[in-house]
């Protein structure tokens, strides 16, 4: 295997089949960039909670970081596609002078994605950092949640019990998760919250709701046979209702 | 037998290694496995504890481990060491014979130690396993066309994407590292054979060994937990869990022992002159992925054998009232399931790796890269497993160092890229199905790729995991890219393997249908993902109707894409148009030997005095 | 532990290399298979999940049960004799006494004798039952896997004593070489499963 390098003409970039890549680049960037971003964005679910808004830009921010990278390699297939083809039982002739290796080319490469990588962990570090300081919110209201085959449990500091979740909006919370037989996974999809409910275990995770409606609790985790349905709603209210609702259930679970 | 040849040997003629084939396996397995089945029943006690079935447990685990035994012995896997052990070993007649010599087709229904027979066999388990496979993962789709499911039952719904799920994970791993490392590796590298040819035909039967546990589950409540079997959940499931338990170990066993094989091969038997830097890029890739399976899955095998301790014996591993975890089946299980991912990529991306020279006519670009690329990506796959557990709750704090690492990974991926696309750049690009599939190859492994970089970041994990948008991620990366690479390594291969081309046209129609067909049904799996719809359930919300019709018709397209070219193996196979001796004009040994290959391959063993890529001579 | 090359005559030295490299390898599979137990000890441990490590007092036993790892340090130390006798065999068969080998190997065939024996008596008679929470899980599974690890010396340690007795080491005695690699692994590992019972 040749170690050397063939050296370069002095003005590489003025090959057409590089001009041409370099047009191609720019416009499937832009392609890739727009349809990535657009495909993630409509598809996903209109968010209830700063998290959820927090996931949606992080994808936005990794797809367009992502895009020129997509973009060049597309460029690089379309321009070669485009131009050497050969049909036939038999291969095509060899050109001379291929050059197997380019140092420059390839430390390029390696530095500019040790960048991107670098790029991707900076800005999913900091909204780990602020996501664990949510947790230790000494005014979020707790919450007990626990999960079993194949229902929820939702236990409210002044003892009411019940199935579906009630919150009210903008202010913060601390779910306490739990299981009683299997793992589940305790999901509300708008939020952009999840945490596992383990048997034997409490895991934390926290939110502030910022809408008022109704959204999806769903166990995003394999737990037997009725796992599909294992799904319920959270009504996310303002602060007099959600009083109003705590004061009704709680007496109703003393009477009971 | 070199080099106690001259001992006393047994007579020639009817010794037992001449007696046992596959149907003396099968039917000494099957006896044995009823035998213990009706002694288990009567011996046993009856459970007393609070803790109920543990009794069945026993009795299914000790029936199947009796199948297990009396299968690879009637097969004749324990005539080499006892052999040994009566200090009688094989004599060269016998070798010769179990190489299968003069045989015919008899030596693929036989412990035939040729690495050519071996590989052919691997070729037809993985086509069956990639059927039964297909036809579960059609199943699943059906069922999923409609929001509310329905005409499948919950329990047999879970069984089937539990067991599509595990046996398309072994027909991946073994579907390049199998035929093509097996038939093709050993010649490419101009070796004989296989270092352990005994231990090679050994890694071959006990898949076949361990199949039939994982059939029987399928009639003992079948297998309810999903291909990774979480426990407590496994704990609880029915009887079928310990079919799923014996397939793993089995499994195990053999991935172990093909990947002690097939590295002291590369190491020990390349070609003189075939230094590191001569040797073929695949044959990296399919050393890189056995020797990381070599400490990745005993994990999984002792995760399955606590599992079958929990239930048989009511230990407490991972049933939390009696101390065990939940969170330590997960650190088994991912210990081995990341690297386990890397086992199946990497020979598939070294094939066409291996194919871009041959059809670019250019040498590979920056071989060195390459290397550093598959040693990076393998190196990196062990110390990022955590990754599959950010939302589990296990460690919090340690998120953040797997987020690093995994996302570090990204690195010597690009570097694959690299390679791929700076080969392609400026080639003579000879239009096959194999050439294709490297486009095929870079543009699904994209999307698998940055779809995976979003699945690193733990915040957007927190929205993502557990939903359709994994598994759409990881059929990118597992299919998209690997199963492209096993295709194209077969019609590149065929020639060599059955001496017979692949018919052009059928090998386009499928190359199409499948990538067309993949495209459309897991773009609409990442949709239904990104609005919310969680993994492996059996009915959802009517809002992600659209996206899930569009998989569903996705993989019927993909089905018959597949079809198409299992009529493609079959006609070519039967009836090809005969291949001259090296069709692709390749340089690397596999092409110089012609076919039939020889029984062991070389007459004079060939010395190497370059690398294989020098297409265009490259100017200094 | 076998040969396995076919026709063309291949030096011992070569086809010797090439075996110790395979054993190796598939000792690399074993060596992460008890690792991999040694980090369910101390995950466990470290968990102590529900308060269940150790066994909880009952009816039957109202105690803790005085926990002791001194079968596992027993039946190191009978590993430990087995390779010193098998190495000194070994040490034999290279200076070309054969007779050394024999007494050598046949000791350590007892050594591994003696240690099966012993390990079963370990496991039948152990104050605890499998329920009894997960530290006893683990002495099980410790105990298991050097009861399996004895199996598998027995084995080897008769074919290489059997084998010496014939006299097929007479021209090269790389098998003897590699079946005191699995003896210091058989050891290490035993000595593995006894280091971690030490700290219940
Ligand atoms: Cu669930
Ligand atoms: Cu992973």
């Amino acid at each position: 295997m040749s170690e050397q390098m063939t050296p370069q003409t002095p003005q590489w970039w003025k090959k057409p089949d590089v001009k041409k890549t370099a047009i191609l680049w720019v416009i499937c960037t832009a392609v890739i960039g727009y349809v990535g971003v657009e495909f993630h964005v409509r598809n996903m679910v209109r968010p209830a909670s700063e998290t959820m808004s927090g996931v949606i830009s992080l994808m936005r921010i990794f797809t367009w970081a992502a895009a020129p990278v997509a973009g060049l390699v597309a460029a690089m297939c379309l321009t070669v596609l485009t131009s050497k083809r050969h049909y036939g039982d038999n291969p095509p002739a060899e050109a001379d002078h291929q050059i197997s290796n380019s140092p420059r080319a390839t430390s390029l490469w390696i530095v500019v994605s040790a960048f991107l990588c670098l790029f991707a962990l900076i800005t999913g570090f900091i909204v780990i950092q602020k996501d664990a300081v949510a947790l230790l919110d000494k005014n979020a209201i707790q919450i007990n949640v626990t999960g079993q085959q194949w229902l929820w449990s939702i236990d409210y500091p002044n003892g009411a019990r019940s199935e579906d979740l009630y919150l009210p909006v903008n202010k913060p919370v601390v779910f306490h998760v739990t299981s009683v037989d299997v793992k589940h996974s305790f999901w509300i999809v708008q939020m952009g919250v999840k945490i596992d409910a383990n048997p034997g275990y409490v895991t934390e995770t926290a939110v502030t709701p910022d809408k008022i409606g109704v959204f999806d609790l769903r166990c995003a985790e394999l737990c037997g046979l009725l796992h599909a349905y294992m799904q319920t709603k959270v009504h996310i209210v303002s602060q007099a209702d959600y009083d109003a609702w705590l004061s009704v259930h709680a007496t109703m679970e003393k009477g009971a | 037998m070199t080099t106690v040849m001259s001992k006393p040997v047994s007579a020639p003629g009817k010794s037992i290694v001449e007696k046992l084939n596959f149907f003396t396996a099968l039917a000494l397995g099957a006896i044995s496995a009823i035998v213990v089945w009706r002694l288990a029943l009567q011996i046993l006690p009856e459970d007393t504890e609070v803790r109920l079935f543990t009794r069945e447990d026993k009795i299914t685990l000790l029936s199947m481990t009796a199948w297990f035994i009396g299968f690879m012995t009637g097969i004749g896997a324990l005539v080499g060491p006892f052999r040994w052990l009566m200090g009688k070993d094989l004599t060269h007649e016998e070798n010769m014979f179990l190489a299968g010599k003069d045989m015919g087709v008899k030596r693929y229904f036989r412990y035939t130690t040729d690495h050519k027979v071996v590989g052919i066999q691997y070729l037809v388990i993985t086509m069956v396993i990639f059927g039964i496979g297909g036809i579960l993962a059609m199943l699943i789709r059906t069922n999923l066309g409609t929001p509310e499911g329905g005409w499948i039952h919950p329990q047999a719904y879970n069984s089937i994407v539990g067991t599509h799920g595990i046996i398309m994970i072994v027909g991946t791993i073994i579907m390049v590292t199998g035929p093509f490392g097996n038939f093709i590796m050993p010649i490419m590298i101009g070796a004989r054979d296989m270092a352990f040819p005994r231990l090679n035909a050994l890694s071959f039967w006990l898949i076949v060994a361990a199949a039939v546990p994982l059939i029987w589950a399928q009639f003992i409540g079948g297998i309810s937990t999903g291909w990774s079997a979480y426990n407590p959940l496994a704990g609880q499931g029915p009887l079928g869990m310990d079919g799923y338990i014996m397939f793993i170990c089995i499994f195990a066993i053999s991935t172990m022992v093909a990947g002690a094989n097939i590295t002291t091969t590369v190491v020990k038997m390349r070609a003189k002159g075939m230094t590191w830097n001569r040797t073929p890029i695949f044959i990296y890739g399919v050393v890189a992925s056995v020797a990381l399976a070599l400490p990745a899955f005993p994990v999984f095998f002792l995760s399955q054998i606590l599992s079958a301790f929990d239930r048989a014996l009511d230990t407490s591993f991972y049933n939390t009232a009696g101390g065990g975890s939940g969170w330590l089946y997960e650190n088994l299980f991912w210990i081995m399931g990341h690297p386990e991912v890397y086992v199946i990529l990497i020979p598939a991306v070294a094939a066409l790796m291996e194919m871009a020279p041959v059809f670019t006519r250019r040498p590979l670009f920056s071989f060195n890269v390459a290397v550093m690329g598959i040693a990076g990506i393998s190196g990196l796959s062990v110390l990022v497993w955590a990754h599959h557990m950010y939302i589990s709750g296990w460690a919090p704090l340690l998120n953040t160092p797997f987020m690093l690492t995994t996302e570090l990974i990204s690195i010597p991926t690009g570097m694959i890229f690299l390679v791929l696309i700076g080969t392609l750049w400026r080639g003579r690009l000879w239009m096959t199905m194999p050439l294709m599939s490297i486009f095929a190859l870079l543009w699904n492994f994209m999307i698998g790729g940055v779809t995976g970089i979003y699945l690193s970041d733990v915040p957007a994990d927190a929205f993502l995991h557990g939903s359709m948008y994994v598994t759409a991620h990881f059929h990118y990366t597992l299919m998209g890219a690997g199963l492209t690479g096993a295709l194209a390594a077969l019609v590149y291969w065929f020639p060599a393997m059955t001496g017979r081309m692949f018919d052009k046209k059928l090998s386009w129609i499928a190359f199409w249908m499948v990538q067309i067909g993949f495209n459309i049904a897991f773009v609409g799996m990442f949709a239904v993902g990104l609005a919310g719809q969680p993994r492996r359930v059996e009915a959802y919300a009517p809002t992600f109707n659209t996206g899930n019709m569009i998989t569903t018709g996705g993989a019927y397209l993909i089905m018959a894409g597949m079809l198409v070219l299992l009529y493609g193996v079959i006609t070519s196979w039967t009836s090809g148009v005969k291949a001259p001796k090296n069709p692709w004009q390749a340089k690397t040994l596999e092409w110089t030997v012609g076919y039939p290959v020889p029984l062991e391959n070389f007459d004079v063993l060939p010395v190497v005095t370059s690398d294989p890529y020098g297409y265009g001579k490259a100017k200094s | 532990m076998s040969v396995e090359t076919h026709a063309h005559h291949e030096h011992p030295d070569v086809v010797g290399s090439r075996n110790r490299l395979g054993v190796i390898l598939i000792l690399v599979a074993d060596i992460a298979f008890a690792l991999s137990m040694v980090f369910v000890y101390f995950y466990l441990r470290g968990q102590n999940v529900n308060d269940m490590w150790l066994p909880a007092a009952t009816s039957d036993h109202p105690a803790i049960l005085p926990l002791s790892a001194t079968a596992g340090w027993t039946v190191t130390a009978i590993a430990a004799f087995g390779l010193l006798a098998h190495f000194y065999g070994l040490k034999g068969v290279r200076s070309g006494n054969q007779t050394q080998l024999k007494l050598g190997s046949l000791v350590a065939l007892v050594a591994s004798v003696v240690a099966i024996v012993y390990q079963f008596n370990t496991i039948a008679t152990a104050p605890f039952t499998f329920s009894d929470g997960a530290y006893v899980s683990c002495f099980y599974m410790f105990a298991i896997l050097n009861f399996v690890h004895i199996m598998l010396t027995i084995f080897i340690s008769l074919g290489n004593w059997n084998r010496a007795r014939l006299g097929i080491y007479n021209s090269d005695h790389w098998h003897v070489d590699i079946v005191n690699v699995w003896w210091v692994w058989m050891t290490v590992s035993s000595l593995l499963g006894a280091f971690a019972l030490t700290y219940p």
